[in-house]
């Protein structure tokens, strides 16, 4: 039988896992819409979606998680950018010890995170063995909260934020960008600044909006935390109302979808995987 | 007798034509290259010996058996692959073995043909490796080994040296013709690297855009291309435009200096027609030779020191050309702008199939 | 003259330590927010109720119902999930690289993946609600169209089975998008070499691919399991906190000491961080096993 091994086979069972796995993705999200767009009874319409976005506390709770989400993502690259460099360039020994930490949040998922942070930052911080306080209990006021929420959302985001960075850095070479920067006059801040960042701002790009979609939909940490986030209030609202967390729901999956086909577009094919579960 | 056969080769991608009405006839341990630049053509080719392409049309015939539609699988054909292609997760051993052991041989069979490879190898002391512990050199040696455990009727090697370090090359060549010649297996060799086809090849192919332009041993090859483009490919050439002045004796004038050619075309040729005339640089001397019959003036323009070969370009008329001596520390060289003479036979002047100057800028005019 | 035979003190490099200082911010992070959290688990768990050091705590977790329902419950869900969405997600990546497909259902695939295991948690389980609970289309479809009430012949959405169908959402494109570059890592020389060689199609998967292929494969199932096991938001927002897996068992030991012994709910959480460390401990070996062979 003549057949080219260099050519793509033809093949039947192809098709059929793919359509299958088709159906499997598509059938939720079409029962989510079809629900969303049956508020009024016997009727096709966007009501669930008006009265959905007409309550105040979707956009007080969706504003706080994307300033939560901001947040997060600028002190995560204030943190690991510097950091990444730093051990590309000159530290390549503690390069084990922080994939090893960059690893730590897979083994520790967000519901014990949530738990030993709230059983530390409870009670005031000091310095051990004394009895000097430094800070009242960071879960005592808001701000305090939402620091720790945040440092929380940082530690979920950090495998792929610092995945991202270091590949980037890979594949920009920054130890020949930093010695010809050197020896043109420029200091360290100079050269992160302008000739670090600007260089792996696809990388950062991708980091910044995984860490977009994990923040935005996470509800272990805030509802833990008491944080009015966006999380805790989409489960509020699907034990009081039928068809307006459909729409959300909905909503939510067209963010998701935008943020990775961003993330698809700047990196050019390799998807990622995150999210709160 | 001939043991391997292609006739009227043809493979076309669509439009694209790759392959075009080869042919060729190869004995029974024969060491033939395929050799010509990128795209030519040789690895296509080389694949549809192996089965890996189907001609689009023409026949191959191997022993007496035609087996042009014959599955990859079913032919008996032994593959060396530029990147070595070991199976990663099986040992030296178990590499070498893999053909025997899917045809099911007793296990004892099995044992006996991998040690003897091993040895054929020298790679003893590895058998045990996994491919990612040998070297590039280790790991082509064991490619090879892997194809000749199963007997196969031709060995077929595609650039199995171009991914290695030029020391490996050349040991590791001279290695693979060595094993050819003590089996006796007919073999097939693709490379874009005249050096490699010259130093190991019963005869060489030099194909060029799908087409086989000269077939030969490596001295006729080199000594007497047919074409530009051969000549061109194979080894250096002083390139020049000259006009025929007497036809009959062979008579050539290029910027007013006259020499003679002794090629035999020159006959069926009018006077002042243009022809493109090529020289080796090594066919050049400074010194008198009553037996040279073209003893022409120059001026020496430039000498480079390449370690055994000393390049010295010199000017006849208002062409340059480059001339290869060898190098003798005690021979004083001409001084740069000297006038001298040099030397050359008529049988060294060649005129080839290929275009003028003239020609060549008439097309890109009409092509423009 | 005489010699000294003291050895040179080491030089010490000024700027050695510099460079760690460089690095201080990220470990003082890591100790604040990742170190500390989770020794004060560990540390609670060696104490009982009287303040004593005992390894009690840690026996416990294999008697009291409680709990060891709870990690059965969540370890059958674990393996099934990462079974079914390793064995449909190879399968589905198998068919958009070796499998033949056209090059555009490729990257639709690749976006859709990534999109679906971010999208796992509240959302996810509004819209399998939607799809399988009670009032569902589907369940309503399968009534109307084939007269099949899934709930009368015992499935039940906020169990065992219900969950898992919605674990699989995020599981299988998770092993999708870790199994097209292992897939995409078979040279097309391997083939043709075992061609050459005498193989057929089937000896080359059986002989050589999968072989190759298998410790990517394993590994990537022992990453889903995690990835399952550590859920949460998911199960709570189906269930409300009534299915009694490890992690909800945990969530409610937070809020309030359910079981009675703060020392017992910290072991509980440390059960389940060595559970999830084992997991990534053999998928880091297995990763590095198969980097080797598919480079």
């Amino acid at each position: 039988m003549k057949q080219s091994s260099t050519g793509r086979r033809f093949s039947l069972w192809s098709w059929v896992w793919f359509i299958i796995g088709t159906i499997y993705f598509l059938v939720p999200l079409y029962a989510t819409v079809r629900h969303s767009l049956r508020m009024e009874r016997d009727v096709i319409g966007f009501k669930a979606y008006e009265s959905a976005f007409a309550d105040n506390n979707f956009w007080e709770t969706f504003l706080l998680s994307n300033m939560l989400a901001a947040a997060t993502i600028i002190a995560s690259i204030i943190l690991i950018v510097p950091t990444a460099y730093w051990i590309r360039l000159r530290l390549p020994q503690a390069r084990r010890i922080t994939e090893f930490i960059t690893l730590l949040p897979f083994v520790i998922p967000a519901i014990i995170l949530v738990f030993g942070l709230i059983r530390i930052y409870s009670v005031p911080i000091g310095i051990p063995f004394t009895e000097i306080k430094l800070f009242q209990p960071l879960t005592t006021t808001h701000f305090g909260t939402y620091i720790l929420i945040t440092a929380g959302y940082m530690v979920l985001a950090m495998p792929y934020m610092y995945r991202s960075v270091d590949t980037g850095m890979r594949t920009v070479d920054i130890r020949t960008l930093t010695e010809a920067a050197q020896s043109l006059g420029a200091g360290w801040f100079t050269i992160i600044a302008r000739v670090i960042l600007p260089n792996i701002r696809s990388a950062l790009l991708s980091g910044a909006l995984l860490t977009f979609a994990i923040v935005v939909g996470e509800v272990t940490l805030a509802s833990f935390l008491g944080v009015d986030a966006f999380g805790p209030y989409l489960f509020l609202l699907g034990q009081h109302r039928a068809y307006e967390p459909a729409a959300l729901s909905f909503v939510t999956f067209l963010m998701t979808w935008l943020a990775m086909g961003l993330i698809q577009l700047v990196t050019g094919g390799q998807g990622q995987a995150a999210g709160s579960h | 007798m001939t043991y391997l056969s292609l006739s009227h080769i043809n493979k076309q991608f669509g439009e694209a034509v790759v392959v075009e009405d080869f042919n060729l006839d190869i004995e029974k341990g024969e060491f033939v290259s395929f050799l010509g630049p990128s795209g030519c053509g040789k690895t296509t080719t080389l694949r549809m010996v192996a089965g890996f392409e189907i001609p689009t049309s023409g026949r191959i015939i191997l022993g007496g058996a035609d087996i042009t539609d014959k599955a990859p699988n079913q032919r008996n054909v032994g593959m060396i692959f530029q990147a070595y292609a070991l199976f990663p997760n099986m040992t030296v051993a178990q590499n070498i073995g893999f053909g025997l052991t899917i045809r099911k041989e007793p296990e004892a069979a099995v044992k006996e043909r991998v040690n003897e490879m091993v040895s054929l190898i020298n790679l003893e002391k590895h058998a045990n490796k996994y491919p990612y512990q040998l070297s590039g050199g280790q790991q082509q040696r064991v490619a090879l080994a892997r194809a000749l455990a199963n007997r196969p009727q031709v060995l077929l090697l595609d650039e199995p040296l171009s991914a290695l370090d030029a020391k490996i090359r050349v040991s590791l060549r001279a290695e693979i013709r060595a094993i050819q010649k003590r089996l006796g297996i007919t073999a097939i060799f693709v490379t874009h690297d005249q050096e490699e086809a010259l130093s190991i090849s019963d005869r060489i192919v030099v194909m060029y855009e799908g087409r086989a332009e000269q077939v030969g041993t490596p001295f006729e090859i080199y000594n007497f291309p047919k074409t530009q483009l051969v000549a061109n490919f194979v080894g250096s050439l002083n390139n020049a435009d000259a006009e025929v002045l007497d036809p009959a004796n062979g008579m050539l004038s290029m910027d007013g200096v006259q020499f003679k050619t002794a090629d035999a075309d020159m006959a069926s040729r009018r006077k002042g027609e243009k022809v493109r005339i090529s020289i080796r640089p090594e066919r050049f001397s400074f010194a008198a030779d009553p037996l040279k019959d073209n003893v022409v003036d120059c001026t020496i323009e430039n000498i480079t020191f390449l370690g055994s070969v000393v390049r010295i370009q010199v000017k006849v008329g208002n062409t340059k050309f480059n001339m290869d001596t060898f190098n003798n520390p005690f021979l004083e060289l001409p001084a740069i702008g000297a006038k001298e003479r040099v030397m050359f036979s008529k049988e060294a002047v060649l005129v080839l199939a290929g275009q003028t100057a003239e020609e060549l800028a008439t097309a890109a005019y009409h092509n423009r | 003259m005489a010699q000294t035979s003291l050895p040179l003190a080491p030089v010490k490099e000024p700027s050695e330590w510099k460079n760690w200082l460089g690095v201080s911010p990220f470990f003082l992070f890591a100790i604040m927010f990742i170190a500390l959290p989770s020794l004060y688990l560990v540390q609670g768990s060696f104490f009982n109720q009287e303040g004593q050091f005992t390894l009690q705590n840690y026996l416990d977790l294999f008697t009291n119902p409680t709990i060891v329902s709870a990690y059965k419950l969540s370890i059958q869900i674990s393996a099934a999930t990462a079974f079914g969405g390793g064995v449909f997600g190879f399968l589905l990546a198998y068919a958009i690289t070796i499998g033949g497909l056209p090059r555009g259902l490729r990257s639709l695939l690749i976006t859709f993946s990534g999109v679906a295991s971010n999208f796992a948690g509240v959302p996810l389980a509004f819209a399998f609600i939607a799809t399988l609970g009670r009032r569902g289309f589907v369940t309503l479809f399968l009534k109307d169209a084939l007269s099949l009430d899934i709930y009368r012949a015992g499935f039940d959405l906020y169990t065992f089975w219900g969950l898992c169908a919605i674990y699989m959402f995020f599981q299988f494109p998770l092993m999708v998008l870790i199994m097209v570059p292992a897939l995409d890592g078979l040279k097309r020389e391997w083939r043709e070499a075992a061609e050459n060689l005498g193989a057929s199609g089937l000896q080359y998967w059986t002989r050589i691919a999968m072989p190759i292929l298998l410790p990517s494969i394993l590994g990537s199932m022992i990453l889903l399991f995690g990835n399952a096991f550590g859920a949460y938001a998911t199960a709570y927002a189906l269930t409300g906190g009534r299915l009694g897996i490890v992690t909800i068992q945990i969530g409610a030991q937070i809020r309030g000491d359910v079981l009675h012994n703060p020392g017992l709910g910290y072991a509980m959480a440390m059960g389940m961080v060595i559970i999830m460390a084992v997991s990534l401990a053999f998928y880091s070996w297995l990763q590095k096993i198969s980097e080797r062979w598919l480079r």
